[in-house]
């Protein structure tokens, strides 16, 4: 069983993050006005909310600014910038809970983060969001539940929302979209549920959107598969496709990556249980020449399941990075970053679709109060100078790195 | 591909780059930082019994440089000697059983190889960032090439960084003179390591290194009780460092050693397809070709090797690593000089000219 691998990564630093290492799906680089580079992180769990290291040198990461959560019963998870804006995303433990929505502050100074508003979306079958992409400073594309919705499955409370936030003093929902038969009311049935213990929800994870289809919004669609909807209209999303390969595969797709100009999607699932109970979670390649029918041509190579299996850990794909059409991001469509938890970061060469080759490993020694002993390396970003950045999902902070590939 | 078609190796418009490529396809998949790509580096080294090739290693072991090093050993002999006494520098030596890696034990090479590299994926072995070939001494180094030039083989997961040729003061005119192993080592070579200088006349050392020099322009170290300066061994050899001015005799025993220049980018079809009458008509007799090459329908230089009928697949560079922009091919051949060689790169170019539409 591995400890520890590197291949093709050098680390520059690792930060702990001073006893509060436990990183979500939130990553965003900005450049402040003096010029310093910020990375913002969302916790994963209670009770810090974010974090900002100043990662202007990668070798040396220092906090400037920390920010605790209102409640112990939230968390924040996700989170994005846009110049001096960032949203963050609440979500609750249960439904009915309060705050569940976003959060929008001013970071121009970042040592100082002053809220400018709260999105209220708690409900009586909402937990708010879980995830959130902001890209071009108007739309907020999020997976969130709402006050006037209700599921016709409890676990599927969550759906996609478009929010204008044009002005971020006061956003307004524009449009929604979710999976036909999830809310009371559907003349559709409700989908057929997963098997128990494997039921993780029709409702979306990643909701993204890129200038170069901004007609277009890409979403893992949790047990529902990869969903592409056309948002030509933003206040009536409509489905153009929908790949759904489970059964036989255990659900909990994540997020899906299109790479535009090679007609490829490169979707993740998410390993959500231990001891490999939902082996094998991939990352999947995806022709897309036929947007209406796409086809998976191969999946990312792995380490056997023994390699990094440990008792209470999770072993299996999550997240991508996910090309951000922003300027301090980096962009490729021939490489392929996934994190796998206790598999680390791993980088595929995707050049042949049909045989991707793994070109670069992670895998860093298990942090010394590691809940079972075992690294969860959880997301990945990467900037325009090519600096990696990669996170534990509970005590091991954040690891910056140079690709060598 | 059979010899003979008339459709290209490495470019096929039925391909994955054809399929998925977009706008900016490329003819050779992604565009690499350097040759060996995301590879595994390996160090072959290889050279007469009693040169002095372990001495080397194990000084190379001993250098912070040379940390985290596989070290696979080819014995010939009953007795792994060489194997004992490498295993107290590196965490991972690898004995190959009783044999020349040259015939017998090629498989046992890649076997080996591929398992390390599988374990250290998995982490059962130490993470070790190079593999280290101790070739036995009677070793043809072109077998040893050729296991890394195709991805039947190891060159999906490793790079053979450089070939390197340890030669004995003492003992290295004879065994020139007499051996064809020991010239063709020399000839092939990547860096050429001089040991034992310290035992022989100033003037013995002088014709020694102009015997080499005969054979091949390679850069050559001295090694003084096996050390050297690990960057000479470790790094990546500068693309052009082979066709500088290749002086002396062009030939010796029948080996030639040659470069060609071309002023003006190459166009694929026609350096494949010249390679290929090479191959076909000569190939036994390509020891090594070796090239970094301007291509029309590419960006950046692409790397070509080929050893006997073997072709490396091509890598393209992001990047020129100096300013000249020419391409330029070093070969190695047995009994092919310079000049039919040059010509056939001018015929298949002036025909390929005159039949654009």
């Amino acid at each position: 069983m591995a400890d520890a691998a590197t291949w093709n990564f050098r680390q520059l630093a690792h930060h702990e993050l001073d006893g509060f290492g436990g990183i979500g799906e939130g990553m965003s680089i900005q450049v402040a006005r003096d010029g310093r580079r910020i990375l913002w992180l969302a916790h994963e769990s209670a009770p810090k909310n974010f974090t900002a290291v100043d990662v202007s040198d990668p070798r040396a990461p220092k906090i400037v600014a920390r920010a605790d959560l209102p409640q112990s019963h939230m968390r924040s998870n996700s989170l994005e910038t846009v110049g001096d804006i960032m949203a963050v995303a609440y979500q609750t433990k249960e439904q009915g809970l309060q705050p569940a929505g976003f959060e929008l502050f001013d970071i121009s100074v970042p040592e100082n983060p002053r809220s400018i508003t709260f999105f209220d979306c708690s409900g009586p079958h909402s937990r708010g969001v879980h995830q959130l992409w902001f890209a071009d400073g108007e739309y907020i594309h999020m997976s969130s539940g709402a006050p006037d919705f209700t599921p016709t499955h409890p676990r599927d409370d969550q759906f996609y929302r478009i929010i204008d936030v044009k002005n971020p003093t006061k956003p307004v929902e524009v449009g929604r979209w979710w999976l036909p038969g999830t809310r009371q009311g559907d003349s559709e049935p409700p989908p057929v549920r997963h098997p128990e213990g494997a039921d993780t929800g029709f409702r979306p994870h990643n909701t993204n959107v890129y200038p170069e289809r901004p007609d277009r919004a890409y979403l893992g669609y949790i047990d529902g598969g990869m969903v592409i909807l056309d948002i030509s209209d933003k206040t009536r999303p409509k489905m153009v496709a929908r790949w759904d390969y489970h059964p036989p595969y255990h659900g909990f797709t994540h997020t899906v990556v299109p790479f535009f100009d090679r007609k490829l999607f490169i979707v993740s699932d998410e390993c959500v249980r231990t001891e490999g109970a939902d082996w094998p979670k991939l990352v999947w390649i995806v022709d897309g020449r036929a947007e209406m029918n796409p086809v998976p041509i191969s999946t990312c190579p792995l380490p056997p399941l023994d390699s990094y299996l440990r008792p209470g850990a999770r072993y299996g794909a999550h997240n991508l990075y996910e090309n951000l059409p922003k300027p301090n991001a980096w962009k490729s469509d021939r490489i392929v970053l996934a994190t796998y938890f206790n598999g680390g970061l791993r980088a595929y060469d995707t050049s042949n679709p049909y045989q991707p080759a793994e070109v670069g490993y992670f895998v860093p020694a298990a942090p010394a109060r590691a809940p079972g002993g075992a690294i969860q390396i959880n997301d990945v970003f990467v900037d325009e100078r090519q600096i990696v950045y990669t996170v534990d999902r509970h005590v091991g902070g954040l690891y910056t790195l140079e690709m060598d590939f | 591909m059979s010899e003979g078609s008339t459709r290209l190796r490495w470019t096929s418009e039925l391909g994955p780059e054809a399929l998925f490529g977009g706008k900016d396809a490329t003819l050779f998949g992604r565009r690499q930082k350097r040759a060996r790509g995301p590879r595994m580096p390996v160090l072959a080294v290889t050279g007469f019994l009693g040169s002095g090739k372990t001495t080397l290693i194990r000084a190379l072991l001993g250098r912070p440089e040379g940390a985290n090093t596989a070290v696979v050993v080819n014995e010939y002999g009953e007795v792994g000697i060489d194997n004992a006494l490498l295993r107290s520098s590196s965490d991972i030596t690898v004995l190959l059983g009783n044999g020349c890696v040259c015939c017998n034990i090629r498989s046992d090479l890649q076997e080996t190889l591929r398992g390390l590299f599988a374990d250290r994926a998995r982490g059962a072995v130490p993470g070790f960032e190079r593999v280290v070939i101790e070739t036995s001494g009677l070793a043809d180094p072109g077998p040893v090439l050729q296991t890394f030039a195709t991805d039947r083989a190891l060159g999906r997961e490793f790079y053979l960084q450089a070939l390197v040729t340890v030669v004995d003061a003492v003992a290295g005119e004879g065994n020139l003179r007499r051996m064809p192993e020991a010239r063709k080592q020399v000839a092939l070579a990547d860096r050429i390591i001089l040991t034992k200088t310290d035992l022989v006349e100033a003037a013995a050392r002088t014709q020694l290194i102009e015997h080499i020099a005969s054979l091949n322009t390679a850069p050559l170290g001295i090694a003084v009780a096996g050390e050297i300066e690990p960057s000479f061994l470790l790094e990546e050899a500068p693309s052009r460092s082979r066709s500088a001015g290749l002086g002396g005799p062009e030939h010796t025993h029948g080996l030639y050693s040659f470069a060609l220049t071309f002023e003006k980018p190459l166009r694929w079809p026609g350096f494949e397809q010249t390679m290929a009458v090479l191959q076909a008509l000569r190939g036994p007799d390509l020891l090594r070709v070796k090239g970094l090459l301007a291509v029309e329908e590419c960006r950046g230089p692409v790397v070509v090797h080929f050893v006997q009928h073997v072709a490396h697949p091509p890598i393209e560079l992001e990047e020129w690593p100096d300013d000249d922009r020419r391409s330029r091919i070093v070969f190695v051949t047995q009994g092919l000089p310079r000049e039919p060689v040059m010509q056939l790169f001018a015929g298949v170019s002036a025909i390929a000219a005159t039949g654009c539409a």
